[in-house]
């Protein structure tokens, strides 16, 4: 049984469709990328797997199991914006939240020291959250999330906000829990962070699914169209190999628009042929260019 | 179930350790300590004021002072007849003019051998002189009444003796009548039915329960509304409503904050019990003629019981009304309505202390966001048929069952809804989607 399935879910608001159609499962292990623009749809497909709102049309399982009351135990919430008690005790909410996710105060205790010592702040157990960054309110936000441990754990915008070392910090904690065994609905705009930690992800634009799918996979259906070159001298005349569409020089060498792959090859001769090269790399597509390619084609 | 108790533990800790809501109570221990032992201090006070005020007036033969002197000597006669007197005229020797006399009695103001002395003019109509009571401090109502009262019993002996009535026929007329009035119940056989003191004991009973719900509505209603609010505002509510049953988690929210409200009153009322009850104040009340023993116990259960629902009834509302709004600053208004139907109620049950039977009474006891206040004010202090009871209260259950509904309702959609404040339209819509 697959830990999440959303299947053909559609939500409604008053005079537009905020999520059209929308189909994807994430396994056991397993971090499901959810991309967009704002605005595109990730928060409302988030806030209906998490039975916060109702969907107009589909369906959503759990375990294979619709959404009830005794699901909610099992998923964890780290919210876009702050979510949590500004005057309360870090332990006092953190406590309150896994007991009301049915949790016993002795183990959810056991597990937030666990957790602070992982984050390496065990001295915020007594503090309150209004007291902290904004960096360590996230770093409580997410073991809020996570503490009861949830075998399905929405992560909306986890990274927003944090420090580099913080980022790779909480970066090194979700693949943890992915390796745990946990599966994770996680959103971002960030993309780098996608490809380091999703294997599937969708796209959305405009509340439709535009792109789906591994994310190899879809690297490999867009086409090669980057050369970078490092060489010690000049080279002239790349701008007159056939299937070069331009030739931008860099700081390293050179950054070469190519039509197809073969042109690469040229490329290599030609340069070959005028210098010594240090470095000569056919790029595959990144996730951002993907990203803004399928969502830039779409504004046309 | 556990989740709810979760919730209500959750919530009450937060309350209590809050230091705002321990100053809030210690204050008002304070202040009640000090009210209650208000009697005590005025009778202390009281029985310094006992003390005898000298006024002094001039003795003389002269012609023209004889109607002034008689009437300062049959005053003296008066006072000193009397058993506990006010009053005690100091007659002083007349020094043969105008002038040395007042200096005289002047002198005897500064030596405090006497307060103020009595100036006696020309003779009027009533019999005495006119006369001047002059002191040093103004309004001396309680001396010249005192002494108008005396010279009106003098002038009404003389006259009555004079018309020639014997002794006996005089006490006949100076025996004070007296009515007393007892309240009975007109529908119960055998009913004793209250004396006046029981009547003003179970009126000072219904009076602090009054306030005391009035209270306990307004602060704690506010507190849940702001509490939900507050929650909404910081985005905890999505988490919460993940992880448990919005209803559970308003009643949790209702059902904690009546504990906190509960052991707040009751910390009241043991610190009045405890200051009722110390040797000085027993006394005082009993002067007094107050015995809270008198209170009956069925309406120390009718008061509890509509103080219970009552709190209810409001505080389902107050949670709700907290969850359409989406920041605190904007909160205010939104209770306002409810804030103006608890006033109505308490105003109409604290000014109909004393026409408990009039028809507005009668008609709001039964409308249920007022009879909490305003049915305890009618079992207090009149004969209400049972029937007409139980009818209030069932109107009253069926209120709450009906706030419990919609609230409820209301909560798990407003919870969610941000920006402006939506609009009915948009509140019933939303509605119809969930599911409690």
């Amino acid at each position: 049984m697959k830990p999440l399935v959303v299947e053909n879910v559609v939500k409604q608001y008053a005079d537009k469709t905020a999520v059209n159609n929308i189909s994807f499962e994430v396994n056991e292990g397993e971090i499901y990328g959810l991309l967009g623009a704002n605005g595109a749809g990730k928060t409302t497909t988030m806030r209906m797997v998490l039975g916060l709102i109702y969907p107009d049309g589909g369906t959503i399982k759990y375990h294979g199991r619709p959404y009830s009351n005794e699901q909610l135990s099992k998923l964890g919430y780290l919210p876009e914006e702050r979510g949590l008690y500004p005057k309360v005790k870090v332990s006092d909410q953190i406590l309150y939240l896994s007991q009301l996710r049915g949790m016993s105060k002795k183990d959810a205790d056991q597990n937030l020291k666990r957790w602070l010592e992982r984050f390496e702040v065990p001295e915020y157990y007594n503090k309150k959250v209004e007291e902290l960054s904004k960096g360590n309110q996230q770093k409580i936000q997410f073991i809020a999330a996570v503490n009861h441990r949830p075998s399905i754990v929405i992560l909306d915008e986890a990274f927003s906000g944090l420090d580099p070392v913080n980022v790779e910090l909480l970066k090194s904690t979700v693949k943890e829990l992915r390796d745990s065994g946990t599966s994770i609905l996680f959103s971002t705009h960030r993309m780098e962070h996608v490809e380091e930690l999703c294997r599937n992800i969708t796209i959305l634009h405009k509340s439709n699914t535009v792109l789906k799918g591994n994310i190899k996979e879809l690297k490999k259906q867009y086409p090669r169209e980057r050369v970078i070159l490092a060489t010690e001298g000049e080279v002239q005349g790349l701008e007159n190999i056939a299937g070069v569409t331009g030739v931008k020089r860099q700081e390293y060498g050179y950054e070469i628009g190519i039509k197809n792959e073969a042109a690469g090859g040229e490329i290599l001769r030609s340069a070959m042929a005028q210098t010594t090269i240090t470095k000569f790399e056919i790029k595959e597509p990144t996730l951002n260019e993907i990203f803004i390619k399928t969502v830039g084609d779409r504004h046309e | 179930m556990n989740s709810f108790w979760t919730v209500v533990g959750f919530t009450v800790r937060n309350k209590m350790r809050g230091k705002a809501f321990l100053i809030t109570t210690l204050v008002i221990a304070i202040i009640m300590c000090i009210g209650v032992n208000v009697p005590y201090i005025i009778e202390q006070f009281d029985k310094g004021g006992k003390k005898i005020t000298n006024v002094g007036y001039i003795q003389s033969a002269s012609e023209e002072l004889a109607a002034g002197s008689a009437t300062g000597d049959s005053l003296k006669v008066y006072f000193e007849q009397q058993e506990d007197a006010s009053i005690k005229l100091v007659p002083f020797e007349d020094k043969g003019d105008t002038a040395a006399n007042e200096d005289q009695l002047k002198q005897a103001i500064q030596d405090k051998t006497i307060k103020g002395y009595l100036d006696f003019g020309a003779m009027s109509d009533s019999g005495f002189p006119e006369m001047t009571y002059k002191s040093e401090k103004l309004m001396e109502f309680s001396q010249t009444g005192a002494l108008q009262t005396a010279l009106q019993t003098i002038r009404m002996t003389t006259v009555l003796s004079d018309a020639g009535l014997t002794d006996e026929q005089m006490k006949q007329l100076n025996t004070p009548i007296n009515i007393e009035s007892v309240q009975i119940s007109a529908t119960e056989d055998g009913a004793t039915g209250r004396t006046p003191s029981e009547q003003g004991v179970n009126m000072g009973f219904i009076y602090v329960i009054i306030i005391f719900l009035f209270m306990a509505i307004m602060t704690s209603g506010q507190l849940i509304a702001a509490e939900v609010t507050a929650e909404k505002s910081s985005r905890v509510m999505e988490i919460l409503i993940t992880s448990v049953a919005p209803l559970k988690q308003m009643f949790g929210k209702i059902f904690g904050m009546f504990i906190v409200v509960l052991s707040q009153v009751a910390l009241y009322v043991i610190v009045l019990y405890v200051n009722v009850t110390l040797p000085h104040n027993k006394e005082t009340l009993i002067n007094f003629d107050i015995d809270l023993s008198k209170i009956e116990p069925s309406l120390i259960i009718y008061a509890l019981l509509y103080f219970f629902t009552g709190f209810f009834l409001f505080a389902t509302l107050y949670a709700a009304v907290g969850s359409i709004v989406s920041r605190t600053e904007d909160l205010g208004q939104a209770t306002m309505p409810m804030t103006l139907i608890s006033l109505a109620g308490f105003y109409i049950s604290i000014f109909s202390l004393s026409s408990p039977d009039s028809m507005l009474v009668k008609v709001t006891s039964f409308i249920p966001l007022f009879s909490p206040f305003v049915m305890l004010l009618r079992l207090g202090l009149t004969d209400v048929p049972f029937w007409e009871v139980a009818i209030s209260i069932a109107l009253l259950l069926v209120a709450i069952y009906v706030a419990v509904y919609i609230s409820a309702k209301i909560y798990r959609t407003g919870v969610l809804m941000y920006g402006k404040r939506p609009s009915w339209k948009e509140i019933r819509k939303a509605m119809k989607a969930y599911k409690i």
